[in-house]
């Protein structure tokens, strides 16, 4: 991914402080993410800034970032009051561009099916397992959840869901074979991420283009894995009233593809 | 080897003339002629008289071709022209004059359908030498963000209705800006007297964005405009702070919102695929506040911008010639028989066999 | 966190926060007086924590009111009445006051200094000691424990216009392993997303 040359963090996250300096954590086109805590050395969270663009006029430029930040903003919290589960805001400026979330400790579905799908020569995966299986049910749980409170997340891609695990007394890892390993990796909340381009929209196209979407990243990064998203398709079904239809129209887009046509 | 290209999709009909002298060697251009149908202010291009148009010039420029350049027919390895996208009649008449040069020269069965787009990046390509750049294509037609990977130049972002150019045409045509040399260029000069942002609205989604809303919401207030800076009518548009409006102020506001659409689905393309290099082609590509806002951009990024001037940005026969040359080269090969034109054919369609697998 | 220490935000380090948690207060009306007749020996942000639900709750609203002074941003008087309106999901100011500002009938009083505080009178105070003189009531632990005793849930769910019964009954339909499903977990838990809810509120408070 191509680096920016210099980027600052905005103030007040820029003064030379005892908090260390904010690690970057990845950059998008759009934002840069860094962790770092905030209210109390305890509490870590996820920075996301916007910076300036220089190609774009102040004032559109200035305009936008606070339309995207407070839309980001607003989108989680409307999560957050129907219970979908997604990182809480916990403060935001939108004249700096800046909003800080909840930090989510755990792995991105990506890496936790890579560590599930990942085996020697020879030995295959279960993907009727029921650890896997229940993941993607949640998964379809969840993603119902969201479409059912007017919410399309926009990017849903393995990247973008999170599989949080939840405190468990117990065994420690080391006491456990690599079997079991491979499943308690599965286990978890699942926390959707990144709502940048999320919109609050109760149409069905869009509700489809959202699990498409996901459908192709899946395809993607773990083609071994192909059937596996059908389970996540199968619980949405049954999730909500109004799921099957968007299910139905997940069929035409999925016909339409990128085919749109050209006039000269 | 030498190729004649004849371009003719919209209102620009280019005769080109290159020469690829041996492996590795830049591709030298021999001639690059272009005449443009202009249609009255206030009004657009239609089909019929684009077509009847350049039937009328394509004698001639083919003629000067010859003549300027001293080759002959007898040393050309093969005729290319636009077979699509583009509008019905004038890509049928620029090609019914191809076959009938393919046929005069006993080239008939190397006849090469070009794509358009091909054909302008592939220029753009030769000209700068960006080895492998995110390719900005925005011209009256067309509106893509591409990049190449696996033989096939992929498109990343798109205009979801109408073309860039095609809205700037159509805004041209809502304030009576004048289509000579070109609506868009007159919008650009007109916009470097204004100062005043108006508030329009932006509409990136995804990858892609749309323009229709933005060229409504213009057309819908273009007799609202002020005269100058001290038109004190009650009903004139006025910015939030209270400054009137004036067509240059709506220009510059046009531009400035526009221009950041495209360099935005540009950069979220490039963040996509870890590109640093971007190269604008198509007539739009000539805008200067344009490519100086994809280069603030791409500086950002530790990457560069590429832009081609005037003679290759602007729809030209040369950039056919060029993608048919190098198609021939890989062994493409055309007939009378299968010379069809097309008015849709999408830039992801086309082989690209003279590039790398991976670059 | 003992009693009356100073805290110091992460980033915002060079405003210590002196924040203070008194139960039994019998003098209540005396320092509502005090902050109405603008002593300057008063220059606090005196909360009623009735309605306040957690630590966090508190420094969000002390973070803000910083930032937004720091940008020359402030709404209200001063950096000390921000902190009471940061508070509050609307731009009402004497609204703000009225609900999270220590009332006559306060008993458990949060009182909060901003030291360093941009365009703010250097005081010579020790906010510390100052407030154990003229604060008549018991100084107890700035924690969430303490916090959770005094908050008056179902008065901040009315002024956030927090559903509780949205809360539980989603929670019910995702799938979650039994840990955090037995009685205590669920409480902390619900409390947690309170909070989280709140926080975004105010968050997004004056767009």
């Amino acid at each position: 991914m191509a680096q920016s040359t210099t980027h600052t963090l905005p103030p007040p996250f820029n003064s030379s402080s005892t908090t260390p300096k904010p690690p970057l954590i990845t950059q998008g086109a759009e934002a840069l993410l860094y962790k770092t805590t905030y209210l109390t050395p305890s509490t870590p969270i996820a920075l996301k800034h916007r910076p300036k663009k220089s190609y774009r006029h102040p004032t559109l430029d200035t305009r936008l970032t606070k339309a995207r930040i407070l839309a980001e903003a607003r989108v989680l919290v409307k999560c957050k009051r129907e219970g979908v589960v997604v990182p809480a805001v916990l403060g935001a400026d939108w004249e700096e561009g800046w909003l800080a979330c909840e930090w989510i400790e755990g792995k991105t579905i990506r890496a936790a099916l890579d560590g599930y799908l990942k085996r020697d020569v020879g030995e295959e995966a279960d993907l009727r397992g029921e650890g896997v299986r229940g993941l993607m049910g949640r998964i379809g749980v969840v993603l119902a959840k969201l479409h059912g409170i007017g919410v399309v997340h926009g990017d849903l891609t393995t990247s973008n869901l999170m599989v949080r695990q939840l405190e468990r007394e117990g065994d420690g890892l080391e006491s456990l074979s690599l079997g079991e390993n491979r499943e308690k990796g599965l286990e978890g909340e699942v926390v959707i991420i990144d709502f940048g381009l999320a919109t609050q929209s109760v149409q069905d196209e869009d509700r489809a283009v959202d699990l498409y979407v996901l459908e192709r990243a899946f395809g993607s990064t773990h083609p071994q894995a192909e059937g596996l998203f059908e389970e996540v398709l199968r619980v949405y079904g049954e999730s909500y009233k109004g799921a099957k239809v968007v299910l139905r129209r997940l069929e035409d887009v999925r016909l339409r593809g990128r085919k749109k046509s050209m006039i000269g | 080897m030498i190729a004649l290209g004849l371009e003719g999709s919209a209102n620009k009909l280019g005769i080109g003339l290159i020469s690829h002298p041996a492996q590795g060697k830049p591709p030298i251009i021999l001639a690059n002629l272009r005449h443009t149908y202009h249609a009255p202010p206030g009004s657009g291009f239609l089909p019929k008289e684009t077509a009847k148009h350049h039937r009328s010039w394509i004698v001639r420029l083919v003629k000067q071709t010859l003549q300027q350049t001293g080759i002959t027919p007898s040393q050309i390895s093969c005729i290319c022209y636009t077979k699509g996208p583009g509008m019905g009649a004038p890509l049928q008449s620029v090609a019914v004059a191809a076959r009938t040069i393919a046929l005069l020269w006993g080239l008939e069965d190397k006849l090469i359908g070009v794509n358009h787009c091909v054909g302008h990046i592939e220029m753009g390509r030769a000209i700068t030498r960006a080895s492998n750049p995110v390719v900005l294509y925005v011209s009256g037609g067309n509106t893509q963000v591409i990049a190449y990977s696996h033989y096939r130049y992929r498109i990343f972002g798109e205009a979801l209705d109408i073309a860039i150019g095609n809205c700037l045409d159509r805004f041209a045509r809502a304030l009576n800006i004048p289509n000579d040399p070109a609506p868009g260029y007159n919008i650009e000069q007109l916009a470097k007297g204004g100062k005043e942002l108006v508030d329009l609205p932006y509409a990136v989604k995804g990858m892609d964005c749309s323009f229709s809303g933005i060229l409504a919401w213009v057309e819908g207030l273009a007799d609202r405009l002020a005269s100058d800076e001290n038109d004190s009518r009650a009903d004139r548009l006025k910015t939030e702070e209270g400054k009137v409006v004036t067509p240059a102020d709506l220009c510059f506001s046009l531009q400035e919102t526009v221009f950041a659409m495209l360099v935005e689905i540009t950069e979220r393309a490039m963040a996509h695929v870890g590109a640093e290099q971007v190269l604008i082609v198509g007539g739009v590509g000539c805008n200067e506040r344009l490519q100086q806002m994809m280069g603030l951009m791409a500086r950002e990024r530790g990457g560069s911008v590429y832009a081609t001037d005037e003679r290759f940005c602007i729809d030209n026969g040369i950039m056919i010639a060029q993608a048919g040359l190098l198609a021939y080269g890989t062994g493409v090969r055309g007939t009378v028989e299968d010379s069809e034109t097309t008015q849709r054919f999408r830039t992801d369609e086309v082989y690209i066999g003279w590039r790398e697998r991976d670059g | 966190m003992s009693a009356g220490s100073e805290l110091k935000l992460p980033h915002l380090e060079a405003y210590p926060v002196h924040v203070s948690l008194f139960q039994d207060v019998t003098n209540a009306e005396f320092l509502k007086r005090q902050l109405l007749e603008g002593n300057a020996e008063y220059e606090y942000a005196f909360l009623d924590a009735t309605t306040i639900i957690s630590v966090n709750h508190v420094l969000a609203a002390v973070f803000r009111a910083i930032n937004d002074s720091i940008h020359n941003r402030l709404k209200s008087r001063n950096v000390h009445s921000e902190i009471v309106f940061s508070l509050s999901p609307n731009n009402n100011i004497a609204e703000s006051f009225r609900r999270f500002g220590v009332s006559d009938t306060t008993n458990t009083l949060l009182a909060i200094k901003v030291l360093n505080a941009p365009n703010s009178a250097v005081t010579r105070l020790d906010p510390a000691s100052h407030l154990g003189s003229c604060v008549e009531g018991n100084r107890i632990e700035f924690s969430d424990e303490n916090l959770k005793h005094s908050a008056d849930l179902p008065r901040i769910r009315k002024i956030y216009k927090l559903n509780s019964s949205d809360n539980s009954k989603s929670k019910g339909k995702s799938a979650k392993s039994e840990s955090t499903t037995n009685g205590v977990h669920n409480e902390a838990h619900e409390l947690k997303e309170m909070e989280a809810v709140i926080l975004g509120i105010m968050a997004l408070k004056g767009s």
